[in-house]
């Protein structure tokens, strides 16, 4: 473990410039929001996304400065990353959501507390029926 | 007093990774059912005014912003400027909280609720219920964040005005600090997941 024993401070000139490139990402989120890039649109969002968050995480939160505790961040994101990278694996590879004990969607839970069964929302106005169900 | 600070901010990003993955969560439950029910949740989001949430993002950078140059003042001995960063930090997280208001409240009225509480008339796509469950699960948490942040906050400019902190001494407002940045990095991702789908 390698430590300065003077920490490093960062003046409000490079805090000022940090803040301005966030401002125009923020511009360039909204605006790359306009374009459709197909089953690229929320990639190319997350991607504008990181990098605002790597501004902030390298500048603000001083990891520029800060290897130890930068290796302990990454760390917990690539975790996130494994967990979001295999579950979408595994939901994009199933036909059906369910599981193998059950043959076509839940319309009701009778096992509910207080014995009242509870209905999920089917997202239609009150009283009325789903459509088609899928 | 060197080891202390250093150990204190292993132990303030351990606690960051745990609050990365309690949102990593929701984040990846998002993923699954936005990739399920694409229609519903396109229809959904447009219930929201990207421009409140654009709002919201600049208050946020800015109170980030603000929240640093207080880190920059306490390590250069700066009581007055402290303060005064601290106090713009504590407002603009303020605002952003009335913002957050005045979107939830139209949503109340709208019967945009989340799962079984949907109550929203004339609506073309089915489904769109998920995408307000995740919408106020993970604004609604990432709000509870602000406001412990708020009070976080105002706890620093209590002992900022009793003079704790100087060059020597200002752990709390580098680890209020981190905390201050985790919540706006959350919030970088959330503004175009939630108000910017297409």
């Amino acid at each position: 473990m390698e430590h300065t024993h003077d920490h490093h401070i960062t003046g409000p000139k490079t805090y000022a410039l940090v803040l301005a490139g966030l401002l125009v990402l923020t511009i360039i989120t909204v605006w790359v929001a306009q374009f459709d890039f197909g089953a690229m649109n929320t990639v190319v969002a997350l991607l504008v996304a990181s990098f605002k968050g790597a501004l902030v995480a390298l500048f603000f939160m001083h990891l520029r400065h800060d290897k130890f505790n930068a290796v302990i961040f990454i760390g917990g994101l690539f975790f996130l990353g494994v967990f979001l990278i295999f579950s979408l694996f595994d939901i994009s590879t199933r036909t059906t959501v369910l599981p193998s004990s059950l043959k076509e969607p839940v319309r009701a839970f009778p096992g509910a507390p207080l014995g009242k069964p509870v209905q999920p929302s089917t997202g239609m106005p009150k009283g009325q029926a789903p459509t088609s169900p899928e | 007093m060197d080891q202390q600070f250093e150990a204190s901010k292993i132990g303030m990003w351990l606690f960051l990774v745990t609050e990365v993955l309690l949102f990593g969560g929701l984040f990846v439950g998002y993923g699954i059912m936005h990739a399920k029910h694409p229609d519903a949740f396109i229809a959904a989001h447009t219930h929201l005014d990207w421009r409140l949430g654009a709002l919201n993002t600049l208050v946020l950078l800015v109170s980030s912003f603000t929240m640093v140059m207080g880190v920059w003042a306490a390590q250069t001995s700066q009581k007055g400027k402290l303060i005064g960063y601290l106090s713009t930090t504590f407002v603009l997280a303020g605002v952003f909280m009335v913002v957050k208001y005045f979107e939830y409240s139209h949503k109340f009225h709208e019967g945009l609720l989340p799962g079984k509480f949907y109550a929203h008339q004339g609506d073309t796509v089915e489904g769109q219920f998920m995408f307000f469950s995740f919408y106020f699960m993970m604004t609604g948490l990432h709000g509870i964040h602000v406001l412990l942040g708020m009070v976080a906050i105002a706890w620093l400019i209590y002992r900022a005005q009793k003079g704790h902190f100087s060059s020597q001494y200002y752990g709390p407002v580098d680890m209020v600090g981190l905390y201050w940045h985790l919540v706006d990095l959350i919030w970088i991702y959330l503004f175009p997941l939630m108000y910017l789908l297409s």
